[in-house]
C-alpha cells in the first residue's frame, strides 16, 4: 500500500536500525514491542525449547560465562559427555522471573546479585525481544563493569516446558509477579499458580529455595495462598522473614506492574513460599 | 458392513479352568464378550439422554451447539477397555460422554453394568493400581485422578455434603477485585469478564463422586503406568512410581499416592509427542509415539538407555510388501510413523520382548530389548491382513502365549482414510496359535455383523487418532 508506512513496516524499519554499530548502546523503545495481552498457554506456538536442561544453548545467552571447551580443568555444569560442550556455562542459571513482562524486576536484580545467573521468561514474543535487546544495549553500556552480563531472557511457555530448562532442584528463586488473573473458573487451569503445576515448581527448586508471588487483584492472592499452602513441598514465609527480605521489595517498586499500581494507589499482595525437603518414601 | 474391534482384551476368569477363555472386544458402542464355551453377550451404551451443558462457555457460536446435540444422540462409543489383574472388573471409557464405566465380569464372561462416572474431560489412559482397588485415569486436559474402583454409598455421601457446602460458600462470593484495586487495563477486561459470567446460571455442579486429583501436565496426557518396586531397605515398602506421557514430549515420573505431588523426574528425549509407554519384565521403560526411534530408559535415574528404529523396520515392511496402499508422501526420509501400541511379552528367556504397532501399518513388530549391552534388535515382523487396532495377549500355560489383534477390514491395510475395495471377513486376527485351536477365531464375526456403517465417522479418531497428536508447522504466535 503506498502512503505513510504501516505500523508493521515501521517496526521492521525500526528493529533493522538497532543492528547498526552506532545503535547498539541505544535502549529499546517500548512502543515497537506493544502485543496483545493475552496469549493462550494451551495451544501450540510455534515455540524452540530444548529437549533437556543439557542441551540449552545458554552459553549464546550468557556468552561471559560460556565454559572454556579446551581448558580442562573447567568446570562445567550439567554436561554428560555426549552433549556439545560449547553450549555449557560456567555456573547454573538459579533465580528465574516467570512472566517478566518487559523485565523491571531483572534489571533491578541483576546488579544485586553480581554473582548470580538470572533469566525472565516470557511467552510473548514481542515483549521477549524487548527486554533482550534492553539487556544487549545495557551490556554494551557496562562493557567496562561487566555489568547485566548475568540477566538474559528468554521466549517459553512456561507452563508446559519449564522442566525442559531446569534440572531437578536448580533454581533458588522464582519470581511470580502480577500475573494474569483469569477470572473465569473455567479459564483456572490457565493461570500460572495451581496445584497441579506447583509440583513443577518444586521440582525445578532446590529445598530451602523460594517462590515470590505478588499481585494487585486479591483474590488471585487468595487463590495462589490457598494453592501453594496445599502443596506439601511449600510452606509460607512469615510476615517477618518476608520483609526482611531485599527481593520483595524489589519486587513492590520494580516491576512494571508495580509502578503501575503504585501510581493509582492500589493495593499490592505478597506471599512467599519456601520449597521444603521432600519428605521420605511413605 | 461389520465395524472393526477398537479395543480386545482376553482374559481367564475362572481361576479353576485354565482352558477357558473370554474375549472381550469394543466395536463401536458396544462390548461383546464371547466365552470359549460359545456363549456369548452384548452390552452396548446408551444414547446420552440429556445433550452435555456447558454453562461456563456462554458466547458458543449457534452452530456449535446444534452440532452437540446431535452428536447426543448417537450412543457413546468405547476407547478403551481394561480388565482387572484378578479378571472379576472391567473398566471402559466411553468417548464423547466422557465416562469411565465399571462391570462386573463372571465367569462365563456375562458383563453386569455397576457404575457410570462422567469425568470432567475425556479420559485418555486408564490403569489400576493398590490391587485393583483404585482406577487412575489420565485425561485430555492433563490431569491424573484417581477413584475407587467401586465407589462405596460412603463416598457419594461425603461429595454431596461437600457439593452442597461449596455451594453455599459460592453463593455468597463477591468478587474482590474492584474497579479500585485493578488498575491495568488487562485486568480490568478479565474482572468485567467475571462479573459478566456470575450473571450465568451454573448447571455443571461438581463431580457426585470420589475423586482425587493428583497430579497434572499442562498437556493432553496419552498414557499413564504405575510401577513398584523393591524399598530401599529390606524392611521399607515398595516405592510406587506413576509414568505419565504427554503430547508435548514429556515422560513425567512421579511418586505414587500418597506423594504424587512430588515429581522424581523425566525421561527426556523425544521430540516429538509420545503416545506410549511400556514397562519390559525386567523393568526398564519403553516409549514411543512420532519420533522415528523408540527409547529405552533406565527411569530410575531419568537416563537414557537406548535408542531403537522403528521407522526403518515400517520402511523395509512397505519395501517387502509393495501391494499396500501407503501413505500419500514417500519420498522415504517422508514417512512419518505413529506408534499405536507397545505391549511386553512375558518371556521365559533373560531377555525382554516387546511387540510394537504403528497407526496404519498392517504388521506387528517384535523387539527383543537388551539395554543393558545395548543391543537390542529387530527380532521379527509380522506381517497381518489388516491394519491392527489393538491387541491382547492370553497366556497359555508357561510361556506360549495367543496373540489375538484386532484388524480393521474397512479400510484398504496400510492406509487409515481409504476405504478397502476387496472385503475380507477377518476382523480378529491370531498369532502364535499352538494351544489354543481354532475357537477364538470366526464367532466374533457372527456377532458383529449387524452393526452399520453409518458412524465410522466418529470412529476415525478412536481408530487413527494418534498421528493426529503431531504439531503443525506455523501454529499460532
Ligand atoms: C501482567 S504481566 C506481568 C509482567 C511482569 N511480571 C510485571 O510484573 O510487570 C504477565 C506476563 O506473563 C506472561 N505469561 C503469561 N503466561 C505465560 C506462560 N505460560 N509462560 C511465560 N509467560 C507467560 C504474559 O505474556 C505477561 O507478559
Amino acid at each position: 500500500m503506498p502512503g505513510a508506512p504501516s505500523k508493521r513496516q515501521k517496526r521492521e524499519q525500526y528493529k533493522e536500525s538497532l543492528g547498526k554499530d552506532d545503535q547498539s548502546g541505544a535502549l529499546p523503545k517500548k512502543k515497537f514491542y506493544r502485543q496483545r495481552a493475552h496469549a493462550n498457554p494451551f495451544s501450540d506456538h510455534s515455540l524452540t525449547y530444548p529437549k533437556s536442561p543439557s542441551d540449552m544453548d545458554w552459553a549464546s545467552y550468557y556468552p561471559a560465562y560460556a565454559a572454556k571447551v579446551d581448558e580442562s580443568e573447567a568446570t562445567v555444569t550439567q554436561a554428560p559427555k555426549e552433549e556439545d560442550a560449547s553450549k555449557q556455562i560456567t555456573r547454573p542459571v538459579e533465580i528465574a522471573d516467570i512472566g517478566c513482562g518487559y523485565g523491571g524486576l531483572l534489571f533491578a536484580l541483576a546488579p544485586k546479585f553480581p554473582d548470580t545467573l538470572l533469566v525472565g521468561m516470557e511467552i510473548r514474543i514481542s515483549v521477549c525481544e524487548f527486554v533482550q535487546e534492553k539487556i544487549r544495549a545495557l551490556r554494551h553500556q557496562n562493557l567496562a563493569t561487566g555489568a547485566y552480563q548475568n540477566v538474559t531472557c528468554l521466549r517459553a511457555n512456561t507452563m508446559k516446558f519449564l522442566p525442559n530448562f531446569f534440572a531437578k532442584a536448580q533454581l533458588a528463586k522464582i519470581f511470580l509477579c502480577f500475573p494474569d488473573p483469569h477470572f473465569k473458573a473455567r479459564k483456572h487451569k490457565a493461570r500460572i499458580v495451581s496445584t497441579t503445576l506447583n509440583s513443577e515448581y518444586a521440582y525445578v527448586l532446590k529445598p530451602g529455595g523460594i517462590v515470590y508471588t505478588i499481585t494487585d487483584v486479591e483474590d488471585l492472592h487468595n487463590w495462589m495462598v490457598e494453592h501453594f499452602v496445599a502443596h506439601p513441598s511449600f510452606k509460607r514465609l512469615g510476615e517477618e522473614e518476608q520483609e526482611q527480605d531485599v527481593c520483595v521489595e524489589v519486587m513492590r517498586t520494580e516491576t512494571e506492574e508495580g509502578k503501575k499500581v503504585g501510581r493509582n494507589g492500589g493495593q499490592k499482595f505478597v506471599a512467599c513460599f519456601r520449597r521444603m525437603e521432600d519428605p521420605p518414601w511413605p | 458392513m461389520a465395524v472393526p474391534f477398537q479395543c480386545v482384551q482376553a482374559c481367564r476368569p475362572d481361576p479353576q479352568d485354565h482352558s477357558s477363555w473370554v474375549l472381550l472386544a469394543a466395536s463401536g458402542p458396544r462390548i461383546y464378550s464371547c466365552h470359549s464355551s460359545g456363549a456369548t453377550s452384548v452390552w452396548s451404551s446408551q444414547k446420552i439422554s440429556e445433550p452435555p451443558v456447558h454453562a461456563d462457555e456462554p458466547q458458543e457460536p449457534p452452530g456449535k451447539k446444534v452440532k452437540l446435540s446431535k452428536q447426543a444422540e448417537e450412543p457413546p462409543n468405547v476407547s478403551k477397555l481394561v480388565v482387572t489383574s484378578d479378571y472379576q472388573h472391567l473398566v471402559a471409557v466411553t468417548a464423547e460422554d466422557k465416562c469411565l464405566r465399571v462391570f462386573r465380569l463372571d465367569l462365563t464372561g456375562r458383563l453386569e453394568p455397576l457404575s457410570e462416572r462422567p469425568m470432567p474431560k475425556r479420559p485418555c489412559a486408564v490403569t489400576l493400581i493398590e490391587n485393583d482397588a483404585t482406577i487412575l485415569c489420565a485425561d485430555k486436559f492433563g490431569d491424573v485422578y484417581a477413584l475407587p474402583l467401586v465407589p462405596s454409598p460412603t463416598d457419594a455421601d461425603d461429595i454431596f455434603v461437600a457439593a452442597q457446602e461449596k455451594k453455599e460458600t459460592s453463593a455468597s462470593f463477591v468478587p474482590t477485585a474492584t474497579p479500585l484495586t485493578v488498575h491495568s487495563g488487562r485486568n480490568r477486561k478479565a474482572l468485567e469478564d467475571q462479573l459478566k459470567q456470575k450473571l450465568q446460571p451454573k448447571t455443571k455442579g461438581p463431580l457426585k463422586f470420589k475423586h482425587d486429583l493428583l497430579l497434572g501436565h499442562v498437556s493432553m496426557l496419552t498414557d499413564i503406568l504405575y510401577a513398584e518396586i523393591a524399598g530401599e531397605k529390606a524392611e521399607a515398602k515398595p516405592r510406587t512410581y506413576i509414568f505419565t506421557a504427554d503430547r508435548d514430549e514429556h515422560i513425567r515420573i512421579s511418586r505414587g499416592p500418597p506423594q504424587s505431588h512430588i515429581i522424581e523426574g523425566f525421561c527426556q528425549g523425544h521430540r516429538e509427542f509420545v503416545s506410549k509407554l511400556c514397562l519390559t519384565g525386567s523393568g526398564d521403560l519403553i516409549s514411543g509415539g512420532g519420533d522415528d526411534d523408540l527409547i529405552v530408559w533406565d527411569w530410575l535415574n531419568s537416563r537414557m538407555l537406548e535408542k531403537i528404529s522403528i521407522k526403518q523396520p515400517v520402511l523395509d515392511f512397505f519395501k517387502a510388501h509393495p501391494q499396500h496402499a501407503r501413505p500419500p508422501q514417500e519420498s522415504e526420509g517422508d514417512l512419518k510413523v505413529a506408534v499405536s501400541g507397545i505391549w511386553a511379552i512375558p518371556s521365559s528367556s533373560s531377555r525382554d520382548s516387546v511387540l510394537v504397532t504403528c497407526e496404519g501399518v498392517p504388521a506387528l513388530f517384535l523387539f527383543k530389548i537388551d539395554s543393558e549391552k545395548k543391543v537390542s534388535s529387530l527380532q521379527q515382523t509380522l506381517p497381518l491382513v489388516g491394519n491392527p487396532l489393538d491387541l491382547t495377549l492370553l497366556e497359555s500355560g508357561q510361556s506360549t502365549e495367543v496373540i489375538i489383534v484386532s484388524i480393521d477390514h474397512t479400510r484398504e491395510p496400510g492406509s487409515t482414510t481409504m476405504l478397502r475395495q476387496k472385503e475380507v471377513n477377518v476382523i480378529l486376527e491370531q498369532l502364535n496359535d499352538q494351544a489354543q485351536g481354532d475357537g477364538l477365531l470366526g464367532r466374533e464375526v457372527e456377532v458383529a455383523n449387524a452393526e452399520n456403517p453409518g458412524k465410522q465417522a466418529a470412529l476415525q479418531d478412536i481408530f487413527y487418532g494418534i498421528e493426529n497428536l503431531r504439531k503443525r508447522a506455523g501454529a499460532e504466535d
